[in-house]
């Protein structure tokens, strides 16, 4: 249960507002690189924290992000003429360098500096991994670029898509850092879904339906365990590591790629979730990528040319009743990714959570809501900069390991969750 | 058959804010009741200064270091102090209960957390452990209430009891 007004905190990302103020602290996915190509290719709308950008690349391959409108008569410069180093406005010809600095007015004279006093709000947009970031807060306190593994192994190991939901951010977050749903919704994908059947701890997930949990605070954010019972008394740890704001990962099955998110607003009623798999020691398989494509695992098979789930809020999901009786799906939709989405959206776009009823093993949401509104209150009031912009809070990675009944999975999981380039994921 | 929805509330668009409007707006009810045991004396003064907030159901109480024992040796009982320093016991104290929180800041409450997780086992209440410290300290509590605890909560932060609780609407 939250109050109210922390719930307000917590989930409002407007401009002003103390949680946009924590967002525009940090580097943010704001779109995937897929989306601009190539030099000179169509400028992409994009909202992010209830602002409306357009992003663009330019003809020497700067990227570049900022307010949408042109400052003339305000057209939206999805409209415009990418070329020649700079988007130009279709209404009057006004035009914009990736720094949001008008560089041509030409309805001004020859020797003018009228459009040197003409600059739209932008920020930066940076390529790092299959991912365009953007820093939206105060440039003279951006942090270094940011270093999640997924990002920073080689192209051949990882891959990332994005999915347009339709709630709130905070809570699809918290879908990602409630691990014990997925014996019920995920049950059936287990031992089917390509992308996780055949490990030894999906046998251990569905055998045991009341996990335990641990949960610790970690540099960056929360990691927390969950436990369920393994073969000979030993006991199955699943890890799942939170990194503020809104990065979480999935623990690990077998050796296939690991899979974790980055839930990023676009408004206060919807938000993108950034999906990537990666494997920390090898390339994926042309099998593996293209399942990921296909929308399985943690991935959404979406409306193609869109970012929007095939299966969404508009046809119920694409609810099947019969694969639900089968046993193949728990709760009728199909794909892992759409299931959260489907029961996340289903709560409304902000749920009220002073309605709710929470239950001890909902710790781990209970403790990641208090450090965020710590953290919003800390920078509002005292400018304190919040855990996850440090790069070294990023190099985390989920874990799954079989452990026996008196160790504590924080000890024997220390050097488990470090990412370190070319070591071997922990997994079961 | 299936049949396609026609109205907005008879399918997953209705997910909307002015839907929202429509839900039932019953009041929640609180829990049950909620136990919260200081394991140790660390945690005596902190569970003591979260029992002074007012609270619905909880109630607060400061144990014994060593549980009372059969004959064999196992752990019966568990002997309780209540916040205005009235004697009681374990047993008298789960009857309806939904939750018991344990809070711990080293090792001296491993054993009553023990007996306290089985009593709570036993009778099926929730159990949930909140551990609070920077180090070791804490290591034996945490390995007694591992097996009995649903969730562990290990933190530096002594607020977290209060948070805990009014997340359980305790």
């Amino acid at each position: 249960m939250l109050k109210p007004e922390i719930n307000e905190l917590l989930t409002r990302v407007g401009p002003g507002t103390p949680m946009s103020e924590l967002f525009r602290q940090y580097w943010i996915p704001a779109l995937l690189a897929e989306e601009l190509p190539e030099n000179d290719c169509a400028p992409v709308r994009v909202k992010l924290l209830s602002e409306r950008l357009i992003a663009f690349r330019d003809s020497e391959g700067r990227y570049g992000i900022m307010d949408e409108f042109c400052a003339h008569r305000g057209a939206s410069l999805w409209f415009g003429r990418n070329e020649e180093s700079g988007l130009r406005c279709p209404y009057h010809g006004w035009k914009y360098d990736v720094t949001g600095q008008c560089i041509d007015v030409p309805s001004e004279p020859e020797n003018s500096t009228f459009c040197a006093n003409v600059k739209l709000t932008a920020y930066p947009l940076v390529k790092v991994g299959d991912v365009l970031w953007t820093h939206m807060g105060d440039p003279t306190k951006r942090p270094p670029l940011p270093e999640y593994e997924f990002i920073q192994v080689p192209a051949e190991q990882t891959y990332t898509s994005k999915r347009w939901q339709e709630s709130n951010w905070l809570q699809a977050l918290e879908g990602g850092i409630d691990s014990s749903h997925v014996s019920f919704l995920h049950s059936g994908a287990l031992n089917t879904d390509p992308l996780f059947k055949g490990a030894k701890g999906n046998e251990y997930n569905l055998n045991d339906l009341k996990p335990f949990f641990e949960v610790t605070e970690n540099d960056g954010g929360l990691l927390i365990g969950a436990r369920r019972s393994a073969d000979n008394g030993n006991y199955y740890w699943r890890i799942t590591p939170w990194v503020m704001p809104s990065f979480t990962m999935v623990p690990p099955r077998g050796d296939h790629p690991m899979h974790g998110h980055f839930w990023v607003p676009i408004d206060d009623y919807n938000c993108w979730v950034f999906t990537f798999d990666y494997h920390p020691i090898r390339a994926l398989t042309a099998a593996e990528r293209q399942a990921m494509k296909d929308g399985y695992g943690v991935h959404s098979e979406n409306i193609p040319g869109t970012y929007r789930p095939v299966r969404n809020k508009d046809n119920d999901y694409l609810m099947d009743r019969a694969a639900q009786r089968r046993g193949e799906t728990f709760s009728g939709v199909q794909g892992i990714a759409i299931q959260d989405a489907s029961l996340q959206e289903s709560m409304g776009p902000i749920v009220d959570r002073s309605k709710e009823r929470l239950v001890p093993t909902d710790g781990g949401i209970i403790k990641a809501r208090q450090k965020l509104r710590k953290a919003v209150l800390a920078l509002r009031d005292e400018g304190v900069t919040p855990p996850g912009v440090d790069t070294a809070h990023h190099r985390v990675r989920s874990a799954s390991v079989v452990l026996a009944q008196e160790e504590s999975f924080i000890e024997a999981c220390r050097d488990t969750v470090m990412a370190v380039p070319g070591v071997a994921q922990s997994t079961v | 058959m299936y049949m396609r929805p026609v109205l907005l509330n008879s399918c997953a668009m209705a997910a909307t804010a002015e839907e929202a409007r429509y839900r039932i707006n019953a009041p929640i009810v609180a829990s049950k009741a909620v136990r919260v045991v200081a394991l140790d004396a660390g945690a005596a003064p902190i569970v003591q200064r979260v029992a002074k907030h007012p609270w619905t159901s909880a109630r607060f109480y400061i144990c014994a270091p060593v549980a009372r024992t059969d004959g064999a040796g196992s752990a019966i009982d568990v002997d309780l102090a209540t916040i205005d320093g009235s004697a009681t016991r374990l047993s008298d104290e789960l009857i309806d209960v939904d939750a018991t929180v344990m809070v711990a800041t080293g090792n001296a409450g491993a054993t009553p957390a023990s007996a306290i997780g089985m009593a709570c086992t036993l009778r099926g209440i929730m159990t949930a452990g909140l551990i609070l410290g920077t180090g070791h300290e804490a290591d034996a509590a945490a390995a007694a209430l591992r097996p009995y605890a649903r969730v562990l909560l290990i933190s530096k932060d002594e607020h977290d009891v209060f948070d805990v609780l009014t997340a359980l609407r305790a």
